[in-house]
């Protein structure tokens, strides 16, 4: 009976396993905010560094006393950048955890999902992150909020900002590489739709569309090389960005032609992750920059996450802290985190002051969009060694007014029209 | 079949016939309906899959594109035709995979073995491509939003028994055909196939008709879902929604009619508890798996059904419809 004194020795381990210990804090007084971020897989660093901001976040607000009385409590769950699970998860956090708000999401695909379950059960779902245009515009719903740009503002700003360049150092033509997917294309839209609407005179002489985490991109680089842009317009996110600029470097690339990356191609990683490998001149813009605005609230959001976590954070985790502090707001303006209705108007139009915002400017929430308006910058690489492991960083920054980048109602109308 | 043995297998059907029957009226909270209705949908997937595996002996790894395929003619019909539509796109998802598996079929079914599991893969995986990639008409990878069952469907209770009935309509057919002499044959063809051309029976096109068979079933789970979540993804169609199957009806047990019903329970609890503690999902469900293969290679029901067999010194257990020889 050897073998099955073994079997029963696996059975246990397995019940010891499955047993897992049940953690749960049962307080008086909380709101509850349940998260749903990737935290495994290619987009799981933008997870963790948004649930280490959240943490901080709700530990800085708790020992201040709470918002109007209340403790604030986070739930996480690994999203695992499925729609279906996080629609599963998401209905976990209001019917069994009865959560307050739901909160996060990278991938717009889970965000578009969860969005749906905000409308269902009338729960307010704090974006921060997935950056799909649609969350605000064809598919919004009164219960949800963003407090990160979408890729409208990024490509508006973008587009102000090859305007601004062809006055000085004209170009015409313009070629774009992105992942194929909605987020790659929706960037390319934009872009050009911003561009037509300023009246920018340009010639497309190429798009290039690789999947999403392709592992070699020398066809497209020497297809494009042979195109001759003076821009390249680039639509990556995170691993996708450092592969393609590795790989482009030794084909002198970056010399030949602009490149030129609004929405994610500032994400602090790519720094961290190529160092001194990274060339100079690249036109790079983000959410949100450990280096600029120089406020004090910045450099404070900044020196606190590292202290934190021990590492700088990407751009992600500045618009899960404030989505907390929106959240901690709202709460203290209606006095409770149950009248979801109350909470929706204290949402819509609510100023916030964000790290991200330079002085003098003020983030809010736009009542009809209830997509929060920033200014947006966009900036250059240069050598900067102040936030190791990157050795450089981006300067020379244009900054574009918050009023400028949103969506115009004719944009907006061709969308929920359909 | 005496009248004992019936009573046997027929036992453990009643009992969770009976619990997911009354449970919506003894709920402590409506998580538990939300658990209940993807239990029994995925239940219906990997019941209807296991026929293919665990019965027949076909390891296919593309029943996604069927699954996908019911989600998205409720999506799509729901999304361009109105609410109205819901319940006519469950049924028209469900002739759809049988229009779709009489096409695949004949070709999967040219090769055996590894390569048909390759080749099902394959189409499964151009079929996500189309759905990833035709923006216009799909939506592409954003899915589709807003799927709202009608009327009175609207209501959670409603559209969970909604979904019971046609689940326990299903399970049941698949029973019968478990237990009719085609089901005999499926079993002989997984056993033997020279043996069944030899008795004058077609291999090919036995196969054929139970892989419509479970197509079709399986597009049904894919459209109940869609009512569930209110939306549609991508992921439907993905090769892991595939993988996630088949693992279920592993833990549950292949060689068991009820095996994967085992097995669609315990996956969704697992996911779902380990889900909310820990990121490290992925490994606890790795060792779950890996203890279940070395140790139990005949799965949660077909480890209790011996060990039943066992205590009662009997040989042959609850070998409700497949047989004893299900390792082969």
């Amino acid at each position: 009976m050897r073998r099955s004194g073994w079997k029963i020795a696996m059975a246990l381990s397995l019940a010891a396993v499955l047993l897992f210990p049940l953690i749960s804090g049962a307080q008086e007084k909380v709101i509850k905010i349940g998260a749903l971020y990737p935290m495994t897989g290619r987009a799981g660093l933008y997870g963790l560094d948004s649930v280490a901001a959240m943490e901080m976040a709700i530990a800085e607000i708790n020992a201040k006393g709470g918002a109007a009385g209340y403790k604030l409590d986070a739930l996480y769950t690994d999203s695992k950048v499925k729609p279906d699970y996080a629609v599963h998860v998401a209905k976990r956090y209001i019917e069994e955890d009865k959560v307050n708000f739901l909160f996060g999401t990278v991938s717009s695909g889970v965000a578009l999902a969860v969005t749906e379950v905000s409308k269902q059960y009338k729960k307010i779902f704090i974006g921060t992150d997935a950056a799909a245009t649609e969350l605000t515009v064809d598919n919004l719903q009164p219960y949800y909020f963003r407090v990160s740009n979408d890729t409208f503002q990024s490509m508006a700003a973008g587009a102000l900002y090859l305007k601004g360049m062809q006055a000085k150092k004209p170009w015409k033509k313009i070629a774009f590489i992105g992942p194929d997917y909605a987020y790659g294309h929706s960037q390319w839209n934009e872009l050009r739709y911003n561009l037509d609407k300023l009246g920018v005179k340009y010639e497309v002489v190429g798009e290039h569309w690789p999947k999403l985490a392709q592992p070699d991109y020398t066809p497209f680089i020497t297809t494009i090389l042979n195109q001759k842009p003076d821009i390249l317009v680039a639509g990556f996110w995170g691993g996708d960005t450092v592969a393609f600029i590795k790989q482009a470097l030794p084909y002198g690339l970056f010399d030949k032609m602009l490149y030129f990356h609004p929405d994610a191609g500032g994400n602090y990683e790519l720094m961290s992750a190529m160092g001194d490998e990274l060339p100079n001149g690249l036109i790079l813009g983000a959410r949100h920059y450990n280096n600029w605005p120089e406020t004090e609230g910045n450099k404070a959001f900044v020196d606190d996450f590292h202290k934190h976590t021990g590492r700088y954070p990407s751009y992600c985790a500045e618009a899960a802290y404030e989505g907390i502090y929106a959240i901690a707001k709202a709460v203290e303006k209606v006095g409770n985190p149950d009248d979801t209705e109350a909470l929706v108007k204290a949402f819509e139009g609510m100023k916030l002051k964000m790290p991200e915002d330079p002085d003098g400017f003020t983030s809010y929430i736009d009542p009809a969009s209830h997509q929060i308006v920033q200014v947006q910058a966009i900036g250059v690489t240069e050598p900067n060694d102040k936030f190791p492991p990157a050795k450089k960083m981006l300067g020379q920054w244009k900054v574009f007014k918050a009023e400028d980048l949103m969506p115009p109602k004719d944009f907006i109308e061709a969308h929920t029209k359909k | 079949m005496d009248f004992k043995r019936e009573f046997k297998t027929l036992v453990p059907a009643l009992v969770g016939f009976l619990f997911f029957a009354v449970l919506p009226a003894v709920r402590t909270s409506d998580y538990q309906l939300t658990i209940a209705s993807n239990t029994i949908i995925w239940a219906l997937f990997a019941m209807s899959f296991n026929m293919l595996f665990g019965m027949t002996g076909m390891l296919s790894f593309g029943q996604a594109l069927y699954f996908g395929l019911g989600g998205y003619f409720v999506g799509l019909l729901v999304c361009h035709l109105g609410a109205g539509w819901f319940v006519p796109a469950v049924f028209l998802g469900v002739l759809g995979a049988g229009a779709l598996s009489l096409i695949v079929g004949p070709m999967v079914l040219r090769l055996t073995g590894v390569y048909f599991t390759i080749l099902t893969l394959a189409f499964a995986q151009l079929g996500w491509g189309i759905v990833v990639k035709w923006y216009d008409f799909t939506n592409g990878d954003d899915g589709i939003q807003g799927i709202i069952p009608p009327g009175v469907l609207g209501n959670k209770v409603t559209y969970y028994y909604f979904c019971f009935f046609l689940v326990s309509l299903s399970l049941w057919l698949l029973w019968r055909i478990s237990l009719s002499p085609f089901g005999l044959i499926l079993r002989c063809v997984r056993q033997n196939p020279d043996r069944v051309r030899f008795l004058g029976r077609r291999v090919k096109r036995n196969q054929l008709r139970i892989y419509v068979l479970s197509s079709m079933f399986t597009a049904l789970a894919g459209a109940l879902m869609a009512g569930v979540d209110n939306s549609v993804s991508t992921e439907m169609w993905h090769w892991t929604t595939s993988g996630e199957v088949i693992l279920m009806c592993i833990l549950g047990g292949i060689g068991q009619f009820y095996g994967p019903f085992a097995g669609a329970v315990l996956m969704i609890l697992i996911e779902d508890m380990v889900g909310a503690r820990t990121e490290m999902w992925s490994m606890v469900i790795g060792i779950i798996m890996l203890v279940m293969v070395l140790a139990f290679p005949k799965g949660v029901v077909g480890e209790f059904a011996n060990l039943a067999a066992r205590l009662t010194k009997k040989s042959g257990g609850m070998e409700v419809g497949l047989g004893t020889n299900t390792r082969s």
